[in-house]
């Protein structure tokens, strides 16, 4: 940029023209102002809606600079299993997604497999350095169990997992089927998770092969042992052959047995297990009927899983309930005589029980609300059918068995009560996962490990002396209803923010002039008449080139991405580049016309009045 | 060499002598022909100019400060309505410090049209800031056109070469024409103290606050001072090398003269020969030209007018509701003379719109000068007004 | 790309200085900040009167880092003919010298000598900024203010009951090399256009829609969000024509109504239902001319 000579060589000062001899920028033109941009990073909806607590948002944005690395490490920083959340994980961040309001959210799910595949192809890390004396053990080894151990092991401590099963992972391991979440996958995630320094002991089941007494000579105890107990149907004849609690047949299959299952399988029950054990059951040769009392839009089963089912052949009989199992001692007349022999074989010459033959069901309708929200069933009179079924399979929820707990460990129903740290009402015990009152879902379960760790961690500190008080479990929440940052907790965010606040981005604050639409790249599937006979995996997520234009779908709202927009479209040149990745704002310059913030895509720049 | 020039084209060889850089002109009668013959000139290579042909005189005075300010030699030419359709820009032109050099054809103002001669046009532009050097032969023409360069050069300030229509403009003379080496040794080439620069980029012409507009003012007035000077010496650089020299006013048989006639312009001539006339019968009548009418040369005229008995002046100009201009400045000039040098001084207002000024019309000023010594306080106006219908 | 990454596309030079005199949220600033982005610092700058000649600076002041020359009203096209000229003369072939003239100076006052220019095909980019109204002398109408417009002198009883003059054809029709329209909502199409219009010969014609809060009675923020409204709702296509034949969109976002585009300026507030819809029925038959135009120039 050339910059004038000096001229000097007036006599009486004043040139014989009016030529300039200094810029404009004499003129403190800022003091025009009342109102002022302040560039300040928000919370963006993703984030606080995502139940693990991770910076969406900050690895969307790592990944539209290509810096994959980083935004594996960002997203590591929360979730100790990507590969496992980006495959099973119901992605309440989609939901949350403010894209969604344009065309479609962004396809987060697909987003942190690649990731966390990516992960599981790194190099396993080296075990984090002891800093602390203390130990915590740990019971379960679920996913709420093995992210509170993850996390502590990165605080420093030496970490123990009791797990009941022979193999780790619980739910991940022997509830999830195959065909969402390989084997291989979890036991990737779980190498790491050793390879960091979790020591987790299998075949243990606290209360069995361990008394609970025995854990106390940990520092701090936390219970994650999950779901066991299936509810019962509460109907006539349910103790019969052939009728199965749902779990146990995921347990089952999971454990590598392919339990007979009768060509007519009927699965009660309109959530995610009733899903599992539908396609399960499919995948085993057998027609599969899922029926629920309320219909498709009531089903509590998350919506891509009923569509999946649906695609693979499931069908569904809505508004319709069992009243009574119906069984019978001879049910196989038509079985081939192998089948027969085998079944009484298997009697070892005692009286076969009966066998069931299918359910009495009744038609419903739905009425008005009930407490939670949803339309009452109420049964139709004279709708009575019958529903012939070789299995039933029973999905109606699931309880803990928490008998080895002690009894200072206070309940609420079934479930564990804890306070917002995942504290329990006994000291130096800690709760989470399936066994307190948050739903049942893995993104949950890694969220209260981690808010245990967290817990855990600040309690341990505050008996050793160190100054932990003060903390503001507000400020630790990505939003005020999200979960906590683990990066916030430690106080190491790799990401620059400029005057970060917790609020989160609501759609009408994004300027949407400056996105295209641009439609969400869908996960590749098997096609569903080869992937319905097989435990293969049924999604294949995004090639990573897509998933990476995914990213670039993100608004990243409320986090200054330098798009420059502000700096490009400010008419007094008072924003500039500044070290690093931020922006500065001269102030000495801005006028506070506003622009900057209302052309700002995603909210990420305030205006605030001048002199607060 | 010698050359028959009509005085149009005496500019246009005044221009090409000067190597003008860049001209910008629209026609009007009866200046029309200068730009014809600079156009021809530039179209046969003969002068390395480019000349714009713009859409009016105003145009033609933006372009000329347009490219004066940055750095060139400029010229246009006009007369007339199309000088007064440049009054803004002129102003433009002298406060911006630009040399711009003008000829302009005195020719009167409408309505009623009319193309003949007169000095309103120029005088109208009187304070503008422009240098008005008035010319009385074609010879005197060209020797102007080329010396207004260098002057305006000089103080940078813009010159206006002021010639009648007609007698001047459409009247051919022999002229002297210098050799164009030696006019390059006297006008180099125009390097500009200040002037758009990509190197050393400025603004020029910005708000100017009433903190510092005065003396921007100052310093224009201050250019003007310095220009008398600088045409004194200009003008005698070129008597030097071409034999020719006009100074900002010239005596003609003043010596021990009771009446001075004061003229500018082709009346001077005619003026000439009733002088002669007049002498020849005994009687001391002198000439008095003038012919820089800005910078004002009152030292000059308070020189040359100081204890003269009687002065007319000849104005072929008027300002409505006052009378001749030239008279009026003269008038004012000589107040500061001790009141027994101060002369009677009388103005005549002739040839308007191009109405013949004859040596009868001229005698007749002398005449009634002479015998205003009788009359006490001002004159009527139809002692003024000479060569007009009653 | 989903979202619209231009920085890529906008030169990192700036030549405008902080602390010019432009009011906040002015259009006309940003927009000879964008310009002078895309054409570097070997530029000249003739600037007729105009809000400009306030924006850049008092003596001895300037806010731009190339020369400018600050002159009278109607003459940017003439001085930028004589800058050019001089350059020409002194073997400067390099430097784009630019006039850069409010829509007073360029639909009015200057027309004859824009014209006189364009005919001769100056060797020059004239930039009109237009903020639709003499905004410096406090909003008196010109021939660039849209019919309906409440001004000054257009009070609202009794808006501006003429339509704005056609400026592009106007241009178009002296068949200089280069005309266009651009605005400050689209930095990248106007920054290319003024990057083509720099290495073409000969007149050269921008158009830029330049929003003036005071004047048009919006919000300061709004600047941008009103230019691209105004392009979005077709009041403002942005096109280029190459020698007077060619036309061409160079952008067609999706297309938005006018109300709210009418709505958000206070200058429009008086207009009635039927007023607008009279509007929007101006801007469709003036969309629907310039696709025949379009049509037959490709």
């Amino acid at each position: 940029m050339p910059e004038p000579r000096e001229l000097t060589d007036f006599d009486h000062g004043v040139p014989p023209v009016a030529v300039s001899l200094t810029s404009t920028r004499v003129n403190p033109t800022g003091s025009w102002k009342y109102i002022r941009p302040l560039f300040q990073d928000k919370v963006a909806p993703c984030n606080q809606g995502c139940p693990v607590g991770i910076d969406i948002e900050g690895y969307m944005n790592l990944l539209r600079e290509n810096r994959l690395d980083e935004a594996c490490e960002l997203l590591l920083r929360e979730n100790p299993l990507p590969a496992v959340t980006g495959r099973v994980c119901y992605h309440p961040c989609e939901i949350a997604c403010n894209r969604a309001k344009l065309d479609a959210a962004v396809s987060i799910h697909a987003v942190e497999r690649m990731l966390g595949d990516r992960a599981l192809e790194a190099p396993l890390p080296e075990a984090a350095p002891r800093t602390r004396d203390e130990s915590v053990g740990i019971v379960g080894s679920g996913p709420a169990g093995l992210s509170c151990a993850y996390h502590l092991v990165r605080l420093g401590y030496e970490v123990t997992v009791y797990e009941a099963e022979p193999e780790p992972g619980g739910v991940l391991r022997y509830g999830i089927p195959e065909y969402r979440l390989p084997k291989s996958v979890l036991a990737g995630e779980v190498d790491r998770l050793r390879a960091l320094g979790v020591q987790i002991r299998c075949g243990v089941r606290v209360g069995q092969d361990l008394p609970y007494a025995d854990l106390e000579r940990h520092d701090a105890v936390f219970v994650a042992a999950g779901v066991q107990r299936s509810r019962r149907l509460g109907i006539p004849g349910e103790d019969a052959g052939g009728v199965l609690p749902g779990l146990d047949f995921l347990r089952e299959v999971n454990r590598g047995r392919r339990p007979p299952v009768g060509p007519r399988v009927v699965v009660v029950g309109g959530g995610n297990t009733a899903m599992d054990c539908a396609r399960t059951a499919l995948r085993l040769g057998a027609e599969v009927t899922v029926l629920y009392r309320r219909g498709r839009e009531e089903m509590p089963a998350n919506r891509e899983e009923v569509e999946e089912a649906l695609m693979e052949g499931v069908k569904f009989l809505f508004l319709a309930a069992p009243v009574a199992v119906r069984a019978s001692v001879h049910p196989h007349e038509d079985e081939p005589l192998e089948a027969l022999e085998a079944m009484f074989g298997a009697l070892e010459g005692r009286t076969p029980a009966p066998q069931v033959v299918g359910l009495d069901c009744v038609r419903m309708t739905l009425g008005e609300p009930d407490a939670s929200g949803r339309r009452r069933p109420e049964t139709l009179a004279d709708s009575g059918f019958f529903l012939a079924a070789d299995t039933v399979l029973t999905a109606l929820g699931e309880e803990p068995d928490l008998d080895f707990l002690p009894g200072d460990v206070r309940r609420n129903g079934p479930a564990v009560r804890v306070n917002p740290l995942g504290a329990t009402s006994r000291t130096a015990v800690w709760a989470g996962g399936d066994i307190i009152e948050e739903p049942h879902t893995v993104a949950y379960a890694i969220g209260s490990g981690k808010r245990a760790a967290i817990g855990i961690d600040r309690f341990l500190r505050m008996r050793a002396g160190e100054a932990t008080d003060g903390v503001d479990l507000r400020e630790l929440r990505l939003g005020p209803q999200g979960n906590l940052s683990m990066t916030r907790w430690r106080e190491d965010d790799p990401v620059r923010r400029a005057e970060p606040v917790n609020e989160v981005v609501r759609f009408e604050q994004l300027n949407l002039a400056h996105f295209a639409r641009a439609p969400r790249h869908l996960d590749r599937f098997l096609p569903a008449e080869h992937s319905r006979r097989t435990f293969a995996e049924a999604n294949h997520g995004l090639r990573p080139p897509d998933a990476l234009a995914e990213a670039r779908r993100c608004f990243n709202c409320g986090v200054c991405n330098a798009c420059e927009l502000c700096l490009i479209y400010c008419p007094d040149v008072a924003i500039s580049r500044g070290d690093g990745a931020g922006f500065t704002i001269a102030y000495d310059y801005c006028k506070g016309c506003g622009v900057c913030a209302e052309e700002c895509p995603r909210g990420a720049i305030t205006m605030t009045r001048e002199g607060l | 060499m010698k050359k028959v020039l009509m005085g149009n084209h005496a500019v246009s060889w005044g221009v090409k002598l000067a190597r003008a850089e860049v001209i910008a002109a629209y026609p009007i009668t009866p200046q029309t022909q200068i730009v014809e013959e600079l156009a021809e000139m530039c179209a046969q290579g003969e002068l390395a100019a480019r000349f714009i042909k713009v859409e009016s005189e105003h145009s033609a005075m933006a372009a000329c400060i347009g490219a004066s300010a940055a750095g060139v030699r400029t010229f246009t030419a006009t007369s007339s309505q199309g000088l007064a359709l440049m009054h803004e820009l002129l102003h433009w032109a002298a406060a911006g410090r630009h040399p711009v050099v003008m000829a302009d054809i005195n020719r009167a103002l409408a309505p009623g049209w009319s193309i003949w001669t007169d000095q309103n046009d120029t005088l109208a532009q009187r304070d503008t800031g422009w240098i008005q050097l008035y010319c009385e032969t074609n010879q005197e023409v060209l020797d102007t056109t080329v010396q207004a360069f260098r002057l305006a050069e000089a103080v940078d300030l813009p010159v206006m070469v002021v010639l009648d229509a007609f007698f001047l403009s459409h009247t051919s003379e022999p002229v002297d024409l210098p050799e164009a080496g030696e006019v390059d040794a006297f006008l180099p080439r125009r390097e500009a103290r200040l002037k758009l620069d990509v190197d050393d980029p400025r603004a020029f012409g910005a708000l100017a606050p009433p903190g510092v507009y005065m003396e921007m003012r100052l310093r224009q007035q201050e250019a003007m001072d310095q220009a008398r000077q600088v045409f004194r010496e200009v003008d005698e650089e070129w008597g030097r090398r071409f034999g020719r020299r006009y100074g900002a006013v010239e005596r003609y048989q003043t010596e021990g003269a009771d009446t001075v006639l004061v003229t500018s312009g082709t009346v001077t001539s005619t003026a000439r020969h009733v002088v002669n006339q007049r002498r020849a019968r005994g009687e001391r009548v002198g000439l008095l030209k003038v012919k820089m009418f800005r910078p004002f040369p009152t030292e000059e005229l308070r020189l040359a007018l100081a204890g003269v008995p009687r002065v007319a002046v000849l104005d072929r100009n008027l300002s409505p509701g006052h009378g001749g201009i030239f008279a009026e400045e003269i008038r004012s000039a000589l107040y500061d003379l001790p009141a027994e040098r101060r002369p009677r001084l009388e103005g005549y207002v002739i040839g308007l719109g191009g109405r013949d000024v004859t040596p009868a019309v001229i005698g007749e000023c002398v005449d009634r000068t002479r015998a205003a010594d009788a009359r006490n306080g001002a004159p009527a106006r139809e002692d003024q007004w000479v060569g007009v219908k009653p | 790309m989903s979202q619209m990454m231009i920085k890529d596309r906008i030169p990192r030079e700036e030549l405008l200085d902080s602390g010019h005199l432009a009011c906040p949220g002015c259009g006309a600033a940003l927009a000879m900040r964008m310009v002078l982005k895309a054409l570097g610092e070997r530029t000249i700058v003739a600037l007729p009167a105009c809000c400009w000649s306030i924006i850049a600076g008092p003596w001895p002041q300037t806010s731009l880092h190339v020369p400018l020359y600050h002159t009278a009203f109607e003459t940017g096209a003439s001085v930028a003919s004589g800058i050019k000229a001089a350059l020409e003369m002194r073997g400067d072939r390099e430097t784009t010298v630019v006039a850069w003239a409010g829509d007073g100076g360029t639909f009015d006052i200057g027309l004859q000598a824009l014209s006189g220019a364009a005919e001769r095909n100056e060797d020059f980019l004239y930039c009109c900024y237009d903020n639709e109204a003499y905004m410096n002398t406090g909003i008196q109408r010109s021939s660039a203010t849209p019919w309906g417009a409440w001004t000054t002198t257009t009070p609202a009883p009794v808006p501006k009951s003429h339509p704005k003059k056609d400026m592009l054809a106007i241009m178009a029709a002296h068949r200089i090399p280069y005309a266009a329209t651009a605005t400050v909502a689209y930095p990248d199409d106007l920054i290319a256009k003024v990057q083509k219009a720099k290495h073409v010969r000969g007149t050269r014609f921008i158009h830029i829609l330049a929003p003036c809060p005071p004047g048009w009675k919006s919000e300061d923020e709004e600047t941008i969000a009103l230019s691209r409204l105004a392009v979005r709702c077709r009041v403002f296509p942005l096109v280029e024509v190459e020698n007077g034949e060619r036309w061409r969109l160079t952008l067609d976002p999706p297309v938005a109504p006018v109300a709210p585009y009418l709505r958000r300026q206070g200058r429009f507030r008086h207009l009635t239902e039927p007023q607008v819809a009279a509007i929007q029925a101006q801007v469709d038959a003036r969309w629907a001319a310039l696709q025949r135009r379009v049509g037959e120039g490709g």
